[in-house]
Order: C-alpha cells, then sequence, then structure tokens
C-alpha cells in the first residue's frame, strides 16, 4: 500500500502533527506500508531514513510584523500563495492550512505523473485545496484530535472586549474545516467521545468517524528507577492554553498542606507570564516551580521522579501527558474531561469533574497518603500505556482504517 | 467518469464561460456606445456591461461586510463555558458592540446591494477603493521594507571608531 501523508506542520520534536507524522510514518513502513510526507516547515529532516518527504513553502507570516519578516522570507511575499497568505494574516485570519493544501493540490498534481498512491491521509489541514484534490480519484482520510471549536471556546473565555474576541474568531478557519470535512471519506478522531465532539462541531455524519487511539513512545517512556520524591506534584502542558484549566490547579494547591509542591514542565517568566502572573496573585510562589522546556530524557526522569502527574484540564483531545506519566508508572490524578475518562481508567488514576478544586485537592491528598494504592496505579498504567497507546498499536488501527476506506471507496460508498 | 471530476469540468467550463463573458460584456457590448476611457457614463451603459463590472466588486464587498457580520453574529450566540474569574469581574460589552456590528453590517450591505441595483457611481467605487488600498498598500509596505531593510551584518560600531 502507498500512502501519501500531508501535515502543515512537520517539526517532529514539538507540536501534536509534527510527532504524530513522525511516529505514525515510521510505524507504518515497519507494517510493510510505503510512505511519502508532504509538510510545511519546520521540516521533519530525519523522516527521510523511511519516507519520501516533499517540502511545502509557507512563511509563517502570522503574527509577525511586515518589519520584523526576515529579508529573505521578504522577497518570497509576492508569489500568490504567499501574497495571499501575507494578505489574510494582515486581518488575523490564519490561512497557513488553505494555502498549504491549495500548493499540496498543484504539487500533487506533478508527483502523480510519475506515482500512485492508494490513500491520502490528512493531518487536520482540511484546506480549500483539499477538494479539488479529491479529484485526483484518491480517497482521503483526516485526522482530528478534537475541533478547533473547543481552543476557540477555550480562547474566547479569556478574551475580554470585542477586538480580542474579533481577532480570534477570525483565527480560526471553522467555515473553511466544517466545509472540507463533510466532503472527506473518512474521519480518524483519537478518543470515543471525540466522534460526538465533531458531530457537534461540523455536523459531520457518525458513520464517517473513526475512533484510533494515539500512541506514544512506550520504549522512551520507562521509569528511571530514580528514588521518588514526597508530595512533590507535577504538572505537564502549555501554560498559556486555558484549556489546560491550570487556575484550577493552583485553586487546589491552595486548600493542600504547605509542604505539597508542584513542578510545572513549560516555561515562566520571562518567556511566558500568565501562570507566572496567577501564582504570584495567590501567593504561591514558594511552592510552585517552573522547569522550562525540557528534552526527553529529562522528562522521562521528572515522569519517573514526581510523586504524581495532576491534570486540571477542561478539554483534552488525548492528553499524552497522562499517558506518558502511566508509562512511567507514575500514578495520575485528572480531570473526566474530554479524551481523559477513557485514557485515564480509574485503576490507573482518580478521575474528578473539571473546574473542581476542593475535588482536585482531595484526590491528591488520598494518593499522597497511600504510597501502596499509588504504586500499584504505576503498574497498572504501565501496563495500559503499552498494551492500548503506543505507536505500533496506533499504526496497526490505522492501518485497518486505511484498508476499510479502500475498499469502500473501490465499492463507491 | 468519477462524479467527483465531473463536478471539476463543470467548474472548468463554467469559470472560462464566466470569464469570456466578462471580457464581452465589458468591453465588446458597448463597444460603440463609449470611446475607450472618455465620456464613460454609467446611466449610459448596457445593463450587462455595467452588471459585469459592478457585480464582482458586490461581491468582494458583500463577503467583507458578511464576515463582520458573522462575527457579531458569532460573538452575540455562541454559547461558551463560563468566562474566566478576571472576565466576568470586569464590564465587558462586546456583546452590545457585537448588536451594533451586526446592525451596522446588515445597513452596508443594504445600501451596497441598493446602489449597486440603481446605478449609483459611490457604489462601486468606494469597495473598489478599499479592495485596491489593501492590495496596493500591502504591495507597497512590503515592498517598502524590502528597500529600507538593512541587509547584512551589522557593523561594531566600536571596532569602527576604534579604526
Amino acid at each position: 500500500m502507498k500512502v501519501l501523508i500531508l501535515g502543515y506542520r512537520g517539526n517532529p520534536y514539538c507540536g501534536g502533527q509534527g510527532i504524530y507524522i513522525y511516529n505514525l510514518s515510521k510505524e507504518l513502513v515497519r507494517l510493510g506500508v510505503e510512505v511519502d510526507v508532504m509538510v510545511g516547515p519546520p521540516y521533519p529532516d530525519p523522516l527521510e531514513d523511511w519516507a519520501t518527504v516533499y517540502k511545502i513553502e509557507n512563511l509563517n507570516l502570522w503574527s509577525i510584523n511586515t518589519r520584523e519578516i526576515p529579508t529573505e522570507k521578504l522577497h518570497r511575499i509576492f508569489s500568490p500563495w504567499n501574497f495571499l497568505d501575507y494578505l489574510m494574516t494582515r486581518f488575523y485570519i490564519f490561512y497557513e492550512m488553505a494555502t498549504f493544501s491549495f500548493k499540496a493540490f498543484f504539487a500533487l498534481k506533478i508527483i502523480l505523473k510519475t506515482k500512485r498512491y492508494d490513500i491520502i491521509h490528512d493531518i487536520q489541514t482540511l484546506g480549500w485545496g483539499t477538494i479539488p484534490m479529491m479529484a485526483y480519484g484518491i480517497p482521503i482520510v483526516t485526522t482530528v484530535h478534537h475541533p478547533l471549536t473547543k481552543d476557540r471556546e477555550a480562547d474566547l473565555m479569556k478574551d475580554f472586549g470585542l477586538w480580542e474576541k474579533t481577532t480570534t474568531i477570525l483565527f480560526y478557519p471553522l467555515v473553511m474545516q466544517s466545509f472540507v470535512i463533510k466532503r472527506v471519506d473518512r474521519i480518524i478522531t483519537s478518543f470515543k467521545e471525540g466522534v460526538d465532539e465533531l458531530v457537534r462541531a461540523f455536523r459531520v455524519s457518525k458513520d464517517k468517524v473513526s475512533v484510533v487511539y494515539n500512541g506514544m513512545d512506550v520504549e522512551l517512556f520507562r521509569n528511571t528507577g530514580e528514588k521518588r520524591e514526597e508530595n512533590a506534584l507535577l504538572f505537564v502542558g502549555n501554560t498559556e492554553d486555558s484549556k489546560k484549566g491550570l487556575i484550577y490547579l493552583l485553586e487546589a494547591l491552595k486548600l493542600l498542606p504547605e509542604d505539597i509542591t508542584l513542578a510545572i514542565v513549560d516555561d515562566g517568566p520571562p518567556i511566558k507570564h500568565t501562570a507566572a502572573d496567577l501564582i504570584k496573585k495567590m501567593n504561591l510562589g514558594h511552592r510552585v516551580t517552573f522547569t522550562g522546556k525540557l528534552s526527553y530524557e529529562e522528562l522521562v526522569s521528572i515522569y519517573s521522579r514526581k510523586t504524581l502527574l495532576v491534570m486540571s484540564s477542561l478539554f483534552e483531545g488525548f492528553g499524552l501527558p497522562a499517558v506518558e506519566a502511566m508509562s512511567c508508572k507514575t500514578a495520575v490524578v485528572t480531570t473526566t474531561s474530554g479524551a481523559l475518562k477513557e485514557v485515564v481508567t480509574p485503576d490507573c488514576g482518580i478521575l474528578v469533574s473539571p473546574k473542581d478544586p476542593v475535588a482536585l485537592s482531595d484526590a491528591v491528598m488520598k494518593l499522597l497518603g497511600d504510597k501502596k494504592l499509588r504504586l500499584e496505579m504505576g503498574e497498572l498504567g504501565r501496563k495500559r500505556a503499552v498494551e492500548n497507546f503506543s505507536w505500533p498499536v496506533a499504526a496497526k488501527n490505522t492501518l485497518a482504517v486505511y484498508r476499510q476506506v479502500i475498499e469502500d471507496y473501490g465499492k463507491g460508498k | 467518469m468519477a462524479r467527483k471530476k465531473i463536478w471539476v469540468f463543470l467548474a472548468v467550463i463554467a469559470s472560462a464561460t464566466l470569464f469570456v463573458f466578462f471580457i464581452y460584456a465589458l468591453f465588446f457590448l458597448g463597444l460603440n456606445d463609449f470611446p475607450w476611457f472618455l465620456g464613460v457614463r454609467l446611466d449610459q451603459l448596457s445593463q450587462l456591461t455595467y452588471y459585469s463590472a459592478a457585480l464582482p466588486i458586490l461581491l468582494v464587498a458583500l463577503t467583507a461586510t458578511g464576515t463582520a457580520f458573522w462575527i457579531g453574529w458569532t460573538i452575540l450566540t455562541i454559547k461558551v463555558a463560563h468566562p474566566m474569574p478576571e472576565i466576568t469581574e470586569k464590564n465587558d460589552y462586546a456583546r452590545l458592540k457585537a448588536l451594533f456590528l451586526c446592525l451596522a453590517m446588515f445597513i452596508v450591505s443594504g445600501a451596497l446591494v441598493y446602489g449597486v441595483y440603481i446605478r449609483s457611481f459611490w457604489a462601486i467605487a468606494l469597495p473598489a477603493l478599499a479592495i485596491s488600498a489593501v492590495v496596493f498598500g500591502a504591495v507597497f509596505w512590503v515592498g517598502v521594507t524590502i528597500i529600507t531593510t538593512k541587509v547584512g551584518l551589522p557593523t561594531n560600531k566600536k571596532q569602527e571608531e576604534s579604526a
């Protein structure tokens, strides 16, 4: 089978898309699938060991003032798609997905003169260019971990005034995605409740959605055997993302005894200020630390050392930190939001309602006071991560979806 | 032929036909009515010639006003989770402003459609000015930035002074 994977951002070291493309393509190749990848920058160079990579230009002009755009990019603005992208970004419209899809459509026209694909797998681009691409006679599946409506809602929650709300609404290309997603052959999402989310957000037919759990590197994320710290909580995630619900975790921390500390794996000041301001306001500065961005090795080490991982999210399309912690035999306390209630079962952690600091602090206290329970949960968490959330499992399930789609497409369904 | 390909063929034929039609309606249909660039009066143009110029401009203008209306409507009607505490503490008049935005865009859109219907010069001139301003403004601004951007490494002033 020959597969073309499309993704408008390809960096394999940060950002969900890049990691997804990197690992999925690698595992698909191991299963005997021939994989080509067409991506926008930052480009995933290491992929070239197992896949042919077609690089699509993108100037990443979003939120950059014209005077701050590097000279080499300025000279490239006057090509038609780049100029359109530039114009749209000046009006706060994130048009990268649309221009990527058109560029991919034209690039594919040239590639198809010498190659043929059995299926195209789009990774949450859903740009206007996907529509003419359908006429190439190749079935198209798309992966949508969560609809962008969730991100927009989270942004609107913290926006103040007409201008901030307007720029948020302009930013998310929901009209385009809503139009395109209804026309692709299959949608893959990473959790069961995600099906309903997609139906709600885009009014897609339930029959068109398949659930394939995301993968993670269970070999890399192993307990290091380092000594566990006591009363040390861990939070992993983007503190600027209001979907992470950090404010509720901080409120829970205020309810907990003074000797309980929290390490946040993300940048603090001077790079990011939102969380630091909250911490200062809540007088928790002496109990909270920022680690900054960590390498994979450092991340595995901190998962293995801290007592508990806490996720206070209001929505999660998968909940990667929870699975990574489980894989490192660390017990977790999470909310029941989004995919978390499917990813974390009660034997691997404690689940509480979102936006409930009291329940969060009670769950933390229960686990901190019961080492035996934590150890049991850690062991079961590792087992669950290996059996359900490894990349080989994700690739195998994705391949099954490809086969079904190709079969249906052949029958003209 | 696959159904998806039929749509593509239809799109190709429609766009080519429309383009030829526009060229004909704009430049050939009224050829005897007006000398090039001289004495062209909107009220003297044939209906087809006038609408060939006015409708594409109106379409772009309505897309812009429609988008603004949609933004206002979304702010008015969207049901999101309760805002963050620091937002609820402040008085946010975004919904009221969004209501005015919707009303304003509704009136502007109506005025544009009516203006084109009665062949008002301003109904096509103002949107055309706005479109031109955006496109030429962007080209101008990028061009100025390229021209005024210093290329090469900044020179070390101290070194220069000591030399």
